[in-house]
């Protein structure tokens, strides 16, 4: 099963306007229709929740419609129809696009994915002892870097039965496990992506079920600082970070959205293929997170003491 | 007596609309109020759900889009204005901590306030950075 990752999160709001705001200050570029791209193309879209050509809602708060993933081609998404189709109704749209809903209700469609190859340049910089990142008078810290999201990342479900859930991906969908929590939820990947990963989940009762966060890959640690912090100078609310996870070892800086989610920005996650052996920790505050910071006024180092100059 | 706090002016407050007030020392607003006509509302800016999360998703935004109910932007919970009970959400059936509010010639003063914390890095709404 040749699934790379999402492709597109369709979201039902009651404010379409501050959730267009939002995503545009976040740095995803306005494609018409509510949808907003990151650099691949990889996408949000909101729409109005009333409108009729949004898959029904759950009966949570959750605003998320449908998760749509990208598999790598025609064969892929033959084969997943095929084994979908062996035990739920699958929709076929005239686009191709095939929709069903998961073990936990969640509405999920596939399609040939429509993200384009990106070629850009990586977070380059200069260690002692390594190559230089960067060439002689190339300078670093360039506060006006566009900073945009490069590409979807992962999404993380409020789930109430992790096993069945977890078991549907794994089994019908070809996931792998890369790390898990102890009684919250498995880290996994699909065959066609070598992040650590794409979707996670956590356990909670049934009204709570709906999305945790979703996430973008940024360059590297530098532009998520640029970009977190431009969002904090905006005036929207950090939630979480800047910091660094263990699991997967991607920096992180969440926000509340008016999407009812929190919205990620990573960076530079770990890579993991067949040879990797999963780990498993307790899910807690010594596990969650390498490193948190706080953003604080900027700062200068100065002559005499204030009043005394 | 309690300690009370001045948070605002009234007229600060758009009729029909949230904001937030009392910050700590990172810039987080602890308190948010609404005001509907002549009536106040305020609570502390914690939402049920997670241990110290704050609820808006821009500086002074904790109200849903007809305005007709408090939202939490962590993960959509709703809350009545008037007794902030989660009527759906993570946090359903639980509700927001009120605030004594007292209005006294144009200003808002608030009993018990919360004290000064930093939570989850960052700060909140952007006071620090000179917004
Ligand atoms: S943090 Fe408020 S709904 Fe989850
Ligand atoms: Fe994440």
């Amino acid at each position: 099963m040749r699934i790379i990752g999402p492709d597109e999160l369709v979201f039902g709001v009651d404010n379409v306007e501050a959730s267009e705001a939002f995503l545009t200050d976040y740095g995803l570029t306005p494609a018409g229709n509510g949808r907003f791209n990151a650099l691949d193309k990889t996408a949000i879209s909101v729409r109005p929740k009333d409108d009729p050509s949004l898959p029904a809602p759950m009966r949570t708060a959750t605003m998320l419609r449908q998760t749509i993933w990208g598999v790598e081609n025609q064969p892929s998404l033959d084969e997943i129809e095929a084994e979908l189709s062996k035990d739920r109704k699958v929709a076929k749209a005239d686009d191709g696009t095939i929709s069903c809903q998961d073990d936990a209700g969640f509405e999920i469609a596939f399609r040939v994915s429509q993200r384009i190859k990106l070629n850009l340049p990586g977070e380059k910089i200069n260690s002692p002892g390594a190559v230089p990142g960067r060439a002689a008078n190339e300078i670093g810290a360039n506060e006006d870097a566009e900073a945009k999201p490069r590409t979807l990342s992962h999404i993380v479900y409020f789930i109430p039965d992790m096993d069945k859930m977890a078991n549907f991906y794994i089994d019908r969908l070809g996931f792998v496990v890369t790390d898990k929590f102890t009684n919250t939820g498995p880290f996994l990947r699909p065959q066609a992506n070598d992040d650590h990963h794409v979707l996670f989940m956590i356990q909670t009762p049934e009204y709570m079920q709906g999305l945790e966060h979703l996430a973008f890959h940024m360059q590297g640690p530098t532009e998520l600082m640029l970009a977190g912090s431009r969002m904090v100078r905006k005036g929207y609310e950090s939630f979480w970070g800047p910091g660094r996870h263990k699991f997967g070892s991607n920096w992180f800086w969440y926000f509340n959205s008016p999407l009812g989610t929190h919205i990620e920005y990573d960076a530079d996650m770990d890579k993991h293929d067949g040879d990797w052996v999963e780990r498993e920790k307790p899910m807690n505050k010594e596990n969650s997170q390498m490193f948190l910071f706080e953003n604080v006024e900027k700062w200068a180092p100065g002559g005499p003491p204030p009043g005394k100059g | 007596m309690t300690e009370r706090m001045l948070l605002c002016r009234l007229a600060d407050i758009r009729d029909g609309h949230s904001k937030g007030v009392a910050p700590d020392r990172c810039g987080r607003d602890r308190i948010l109020l609404i005001r509907q006509g002549t009536r106040l509302y305020g609570y502390v800016n914690n939402c049920p759900h997670y241990d110290r999360a704050p609820m808006a998703w821009k500086k002074d935004e904790f109200l849903n889009g007809d305005r007709s109910r408090i939202v939490c932007a962590g993960h959509g919970a709703l809350f009545r204005i008037e007794d902030g009970v989660c009527e759906l959400g993570p946090c359903l059936g639980q509700a927001l901590t009120p605030v004594n509010l007292v209005v006294e010639a144009g200003a808002v003063y608030g009993h018990d306030v919360p004290s000064e914390r930093c939570v989850h890095g960052a700060s909140g709404s952007g006071r620090k950075t000179g917004r």
